[in-house]
């Protein structure tokens, strides 16, 4: 889990609109902190999916599952099982 | 006639007809029509003054443009992707004095941010209206004007388009007749409210009697699921549709009931055109052509025509006239590249507080698009590039003049140059070329980027290299950059 959210915190401090001075908590919202627009997201999943390997079916494209980095933790460690 | 009026209209003929979708929130034409009078009665005191609105994509920027609409005030919507220092801009150039402004941008900002204003208007999360703050201070404003609005690609000092009652309501007309929008259609309103195709959206849907249904294109599920309640009319840049159709069996269910798939701010491909048409081959599609400066439309692609003439922008719609003209600003035959001029109802005002640009952009009432054309011999034209520097960056149009001078001005460089570079879903996004100083920093110039600029404007990469040779003319243009990208990139 905690490589996953190095995984993950890598990507963003290097492709989003976040910087080194944001503090973000685990259930923070990326949309709402303005760290993730509708494009980034598109693009991060792209990175997601090849990086596990994995597809991630529509249903699933839900802020629950991808407006946080906890639920996008847990979407990748349910689909990588 | 105004635009809220025709809501007025309708809250008396068929009140319990829904207007406005959200999520699981529904209001009618009657419940609109209450909730614009409630904000238009904090307001209603003020003498055609200008109001920043301050509001994200919902039924609340809806309510609030209808208000300053409604007590004769001038509505300044504030596109709410810019960063806190591009808004800081368009207020400050303008002497905006009264802003309306949502609970969620509110908070993004804080405090601090709103003390300079001297009349604050708050709507919270449930709709209700609070005035936070009020002076009224008389300004001197056009006439005609209603509605200033900014083009989406600007950066630095953007110019605000300075639009009229007439502009609007011909305009959402003449979408009416070329869409045949009626009264049982209902649109999905994805894209942003805040520039000119989100507005034409507004306009066309609430003086026809329609509905709209308000999402985003963030979250892909709720974005199917809101396509799939009902919509008749989907609108979208081609960035939106290129993004669906990656997902083509939730587009293929969720797109079963629309009728029509209007697009524009960019050339809608004959790839999009073919695979929407393969998961559902009872849709229309229509492109369509335009500027902020006429309002939104100026012509349209008819979808028997799609095949045909894949790669023009049609005919003018209704109450549009449009030619193509050389230097001299004398018409052309047909098949002779100039530039695209444009006549009608619709067009702008001028600029907000720039006569220059104004006296440049309407000339004895034609409104030079900058857009080079030709006219075909069946009456369509045909567009072949721009005849300034412009590009299309992710459906937007950017000068990348204008980017390169604001961010060599705030950074350590020694010169930047802006690529336009192919991208899966933008089609084009950009990247940067720099002349680097000693104190250059590649990753303080991403960051700057980053906190500076639109997303679509972030660039993929940023190259260093050691100069640009110039043309025979010395001038920097962009074929010059991107040849020299390429040069670049086969030596990397």
């Amino acid at each position: 889990m905690e490589e996953i959210k190095e995984d993950i915190m890598a990507y963003l401090q290097n492709k989003s609109f976040m910087d080194s001075g944001t503090q973000l908590n685990d259930d923070d919202s990326l949309t709402m902190k303005g760290i993730i627009d509708s494009i980034g997201l598109i693009e991060f999943i792209d990175f997601i999916c090849e990086k596990y390997s994995i597809e991630i079916p529509e249903e699933l494209l839900t802020p629950e599952n991808f407006d946080s980095i906890s639920g996008i933790v847990n979407v990748i460690q349910k689909l990588t099982k | 006639m105004r635009i809220d009026e025709y809501i007025a209209k309708h809250a008396k003929e068929t009140p319990q007809k829904t207007a406005l979708e959200e999520k699981d929130k529904s209001i009618s034409y009657s419940l609109l029509d209450e909730a614009i009078n409630a904000i238009t009665a904090e307001i209603d005191d003020f003498n055609h003054c200008k109001f920043a609105i301050f509001a994200e994509s919902g039924i609340e920027y809806i309510q609030a443009l209808m208000a300053v609409y409604r007590s004769d005030n001038i509505a300044v919507p504030l596109p709410v992707e810019l960063t806190e220092s591009n808004i800081r801009q368009i207020l400050d150039s303008n002497q905006i004095n009264s802003i309306i402004v949502t609970d969620q941008q509110y908070s993004r900002f804080g405090n601090a941010f709103f003390e300079g204003f001297t009349t604050v208007i708050y709507i919270s999360k449930d709709s209700s209206v609070k005035t936070l703050r009020k002076e009224i201070i008389r300004e001197n404003n056009n006439d005609l004007l209603r509605l200033v609005m900014y083009t989406s690609g600007t950066t630095g000092a953007p110019k605000g388009v300075m639009l009229s009652d007439e502009n609007l309501i011909t305009n959402a007309n003449s979408i009416i007749e070329v869409l045949s929008i009626t009264p049982k259609d209902k649109a999905a309103q994805v894209i942003s409210p805040h520039h000119a195709f989100g507005n034409s959206i507004i306009n066309s849907q609430l003086v026809a009697g329609g509905s709209i249904k308000i999402g985003g294109l963030t979250f892909l599920e709720s974005t199917f699921k809101l396509v799939e309640s009902g919509v008749t009319i989907f609108y979208g840049v081609p960035s939106t549709y290129r993004i669906l159709l990656k997902y083509p069996s939730s587009f293929q269910r969720s797109f079963r009931n629309v009728r029509l798939a209007a697009s524009a701010g960019g050339a809608m491909e004959v790839e999009i055109v073919e695979k929407i048409k393969q998961l559902n081959d009872r849709i229309e599609i229509i492109p369509m052509y335009g500027q902020t400066e006429a309002t939104a439309r100026l012509s349209y692609l008819p979808s028997a025509d799609l095949e045909k003439y894949p790669d023009t922008i049609g005919k003018p719609i209704p109450g549009v006239e449009l030619d193509v003209v050389d230097d001299s600003k004398k018409p052309v035959a047909s098949g002779i590249t100039g530039e695209l001029i444009a006549r009608g109802k619709n067009i702008l005002i001028g600029y907000l507080n720039d006569e220059e640009a104004t006296r440049k952009k309407i000339v004895n009432d034609w409104m030079y698009t900058g857009d080079l054309a030709q006219k075909l011999p069946n009456g369509y034209f045909k567009l072949l590039g721009r005849k300034d520097d412009l590009i299309k960056v992710a459906d937007h149009r950017v000068n990348p003049r204008e980017v390169e001078k604001y961010i060599g001005k705030n950074n350590e460089v020694s010169d930047v140059f802006v690529v336009p570079v192919d991208h899966e879903y933008l089609g084009n996004a950009i990247s940067l070329m720099v002349i680097p100083t000693q104190d250059t920093e590649v990753e303080t110039l991403y960051t700057f980027c980053r906190k500076n600029l639109p997303g679509f404007l972030c660039p993929l990469e940023i190259i260093l290299i050691e100069n640009l040779p110039l043309s025979k003319s010395g001038k920097i243009s962009n074929r010059s950059i991107i040849e020299e990208y390429q040069n670049v990139k086969a030596n990397m």
